[in-house]
């Protein structure tokens, strides 16, 4: 068993992988009032054209499998739904698909290891008819209009077209309407037996537990023989952009924006770059920035714009999201902001005090036992661990975050997703 | 966890929250003051000219300098409406210090940034004009932008239509028609009047010595500087909430570029001789409609599939449930029928010994659950100080304990639909 610690943060992480090729980490807090536990699967939307190694098999799925398989695998062969067993134990429970991976799981203040035994199980045994797929139909399609609803949302899958020319980031995750309605039980089944193998799942349990007690009590539940999981075949993703701009009208009242960036994917110092780039987009337009102030004093930004770093194994975007009745002059200034700072370099104090609002940032993400949990699936699945973050954090300088200024904030590599009123 | 109310004025109260699971600190300011048509607008818009600046950080970028320097405490700030009272609040979530590679006294300094934003702020007689008229404009985008949330949207107005014009029904926002008419000497003039009226609540949570800051609260000048008030909050009561019999619910169906139709339908509760129904009234609502065991989760969204999002909620200050759907348009009739029949087989009894058993663990979970994050603790007992009835959380689980089928059964009976609201395009 591997053990990670981190003394600032007071926070360890244990790591056992077993044979079969499943991770299982536990990251004990005595004094937590839940417990959680989450089974990661590294298969996501992204993972839908795919080669099955042993029958030379190539499979194209239609989009949404993840997310369907996501929804349909409480069912169960004694004709409950485990979702509902769950909740009976008064455990709260719930599922998600992201782009490179799905996660099951559940939290609860008693009765842990019936819930984990339910997990476990449904996790483990599929139980997939014409009818139960039949029936998901309604709800997904549901869900996915639900999301075409939400301006956020749409602003977002428009920004990842304009990024992404190949990547199928560029898919809603849950698919369309039209593509759920070509999955079948026989889908179903093909991906789950051909993702859903050990060496793609990982096991997280955050609480008050011993390592050894809940690592030993989960290997007692697991039954999934081990098998060659299906391999992906990769697309070819070019380093530009797809496209400058791109704009849709919704029966909304403020414009919304993304200017995004297109970063290519690192092999090394993965996390360090991470961290630069959180220090600059709060320099840039932060809520301390002179930017945000100016826009703001202006009437053209409404409420702070939000700044993320996405990235994963196959994708790495940066995301600056707002509403503004003056789009063109946010981006103006913007780019501005950015070409003055490349100029001119970093201001020292800035940086020190934005660092310190990032040292917060990160140590926040350990409060809850659930936040801790999904942080290290999270990780897992980027091959990082969230423990070293605490190393790289003291190791980003500000010659070293203006070099990722540089490198990253082009203009080129940028693009404007907008929504505007009808 | 370890609790402790301390007056600081008549009004004005201290609550100390001590517990030692959790890397952050929260210090939230809650002023009460009751929601009326003629003052929400201004009541929504000083939180947004204070956090623009106070004597002390003159302007937003300074606040935020200083919370930055403090290892990145967040400050949030905004009104909330609950029951017929609006609440102004503000929040500085700070990592405790035993996280942090120096000792940086984040709490006193949590305190000391609310206080001065809140009771010092940047005027002289009057706010200053430049703040005003950019927050005069958040404003009215705010009021407008409630439309670009299309879910949170229907429900607002499906309210809105039960209680036009008053209270409960008010946005949060205020109305955009009042905008004109503030200037920042009746604003100022508006908020002077404020602070020495609404009930003023403190809440500290994290893990600190007591007595420490105790004495770093009463040694705060401008807490001390605060007069004693009388009480004037509406504490709304489920037996001063009567409801009328309706025979023919109100129907409104309204037009929107919405892919997906969002339905909304207001229940009351009928004047009963029940002691007290609160917690028959949770009870009824997580076996009708909160969560996955409901009939609302089980029958509309899995056996029927006509939803992804099906559920209830039960506002015990108003005395009313809220049923929430997101449907196919074309599904409308068949919807609000099938819930219709629903709600009857609640009348009729048609529900299980094990539907109660498991609403029973659902809600004793998520009492259970509070404790585990510091907000929800707060809101917990923020409640509680707003609550005609107040109870701890020891007393709510033994009042869900004792409800039995027969009072779900007479409560069911109850339930009248009030208004039907439907979205769509």
């Amino acid at each position: 068993m591997q053990i990670i610690e981190n003394d600032l943060i007071k926070e360890k992480v244990y790591i056992e992988k077993l044979e079969s090729g499943i991770t299982l980490m536990c990251i004990p807090k005595e004094k937590a009032i839940k417990k959680y536990a989450i089974c990661g699967i590294g298969f996501g939307s992204n993972d839908n054209h795919f080669i099955i190694k042993n029958e030379n098999r190539e499979v194209k799925n239609p989009d949404g499998v993840a997310h369907f398989l996501e929804h349909k695998l409480f069912e169960q062969e004694n004709g409950k739904n485990s979702l509902d067993v769950l909740f009976s134990l008064g455990v709260d429970a719930n599922a998600y698909t992201t782009n490179d991976h799905t996660a099951y799981l559940f939290e609860c203040t008693d009765n842990f290891y019936k819930g984990l035994d339910e997990l476990l199980n449904y996790v483990q045994n599929p139980y997939f008819t014409d009818e139960n797929v039949e029936k998901e139909k309604g709800i997904i399609s549901q869900e996915i209009n639900m999301y075409d609803d939400e301006p956020e949302w749409k602003v977002y899958i428009n920004a990842m077209k304009a990024l992404y020319k190949n990547n199928p980031i560029r898919i809603d995750v849950a698919g369309s309407v039209e593509s759920i309605n070509k999955i079948t039980k026989e889908t179903l089944y093909d991906t789950y037996n051909n993702f859903y193998v050990p060496s793609n799942i990982v096991i997280v349990v955050c609480g008050n537990f011993k390592p050894e007690e809940v690592f030993q009590e989960i290997k007692n539940r697991l039954t999934i023989k081990s098998k060659i999981p299906a391999k992906k075949i990769e697309v070819q993703e070019p380093s530009q952009i797809n496209q400058k701009e791109i704009h849709e009208k919704m029966d909304i009242s403020i414009p919304s924006f993304i200017f995004a960036f297109k970063v290519n994917p690192k092999e090394k110092e993965k996390l360090k770059q991470a961290i630069a780039i959180e220090i600059l987009l709060e320099i840039i337009i932060g809520a301390s920035s002179e930017l945000y102030e100016e826009l703001y004093k202006n009437g053209e930004i409404f409420e702070e714009a939000v700044e993320t770093f996405e990235w994963s194994k196959d994708y790495a975007h940066i995301l600056i999201e707002g509403k503004s009745n003056n789009i063109d002059e946010v981006e103006r200034k913007l780019l501005k902001r950015i070409n003055e700072l490349k100029e001119n370099g970093i201001d020292e104090k800035e940086f020190e005090r934005t660092k310190r609002k990032i040292y917060g940032n990160y140590v926040r993400e350990f409060n809850e036992v659930s936040q801790v949990s999904q942080l290290f699936i999270l990780n897992y699945f980027r091959q990082i661990n969230p423990l070293e973050y605490v190393e790289n954090y003291k190791i980003v300088s500000k010659e070293y975050t203006e070099s990722i200024l540089k490198e990253l904030f082009k203009e080129e590599n940028m693009i404007k997703s907008t929504i505007s009123p009808c | 966890m370890n609790y402790i109310k301390e007056k600081i004025k008549d009004g004005v109260n201290l609550h100390l929250i001590i517990n030692n699971n959790f890397k952050t600190d929260l210090t939230v300011f809650f002023l009460t003051v009751p929601l009326e048509k003629e003052t929400v607008t201004k009541n929504a818009l000083i939180p947004m000219v204070l956090k623009s600046g106070c004597q002390k950080y003159p302007n937003y970028k300074k606040i935020v300098e200083e919370l930055e320097m403090m290892y990145g405490a967040s400050f949030d700030f905004g009104v909330d409406k609950e029951g017929d009272n609006l609440i102004l609040k503000f929040y500085i979530e700070s990592i405790n210090d035993q996280f942090l590679p120096e000792e940086n006294d984040n709490i006193n300094k949590a305190v000391n940034i609310l206080t001065q934003v809140i009771f010092n702020p940047l005027a002289d007689g009057k706010f200053k004009k430049e703040y005003l008229e950019i927050e005069k404009q958040n404003l009215e985008l705010l009021i407008d932008s409630q439309k670009d949330n299309k879910d949170a949207y229907a429900f607002d107005k499906c309210i809105n239509i039960m209680y036009k014009d008053c209270g409960f029904g008010l946005s949060k926002y205020g109305q955009k028609e009042d905008l004109k008419n503030i200037d920042e000497t009746n604003l100022y003039e508006h908020y002077k009047k404020l602070v020495n009226e609404a009930k003023i609540d403190l809440f500290i949570s994290g893990n600190f010595d007591k007595e420490k800051i105790l004495s770093e609260v009463k040694s705060n000048n401008l807490l001390q500087s605060l007069n004693d008030r009388k009480e004037n909050i509406n504490r709304n009561h489920f037996k001063n909430e009567i409801k009328e019999k309706v025979d023919v619910p109100d129907e409104k169906i309204e037009k929107m570029e919405v892919t997906q139709g969002k339905l909304v339908i207001g229940l009351d509760i009928l004047p009963n001789d029940f002691q007290d129904y609160r917690f028959i009234a949770i009870m009824y609502n997580a076996i009708f409609g909160d969560g996955v065991n409901s009939k609302l989760f089980q029958i509309v969204r899995e056996k029927e599939s006509l939803a992804y999002t099906a559920k209830s909620m039960y506002i015990v200050r108003k005395n009313n449930l809220f049923i929430r759907c997101g449907i196919e348009i074309d599904n409308y009739e068949k919807t609000v029928n099938l819930i219709k029949k629903l709600l009857d087989d609640m009348k009729q009894g048609k529900f299980t010994d094990e539907d109660i058993d498991k609403a029973k663990k659902y809600i004793l979970a998520g009492i259970r659950a509070i404790d585990a994050e510091q907000d929800t603790q707060i809101i917990f007992l923020f409640g509680q100080e707003l609550s005609k009835l107040p109870l701890t959380v020891e007393e709510y689980k033994n009042n869900i304990n004792n409800v039995t089928r027969e009072d779900i059964e007479k409560f069911a009976n109850l339930i009248q639909i009030n208004t039907i609201y439907f979205l769509r395009n």
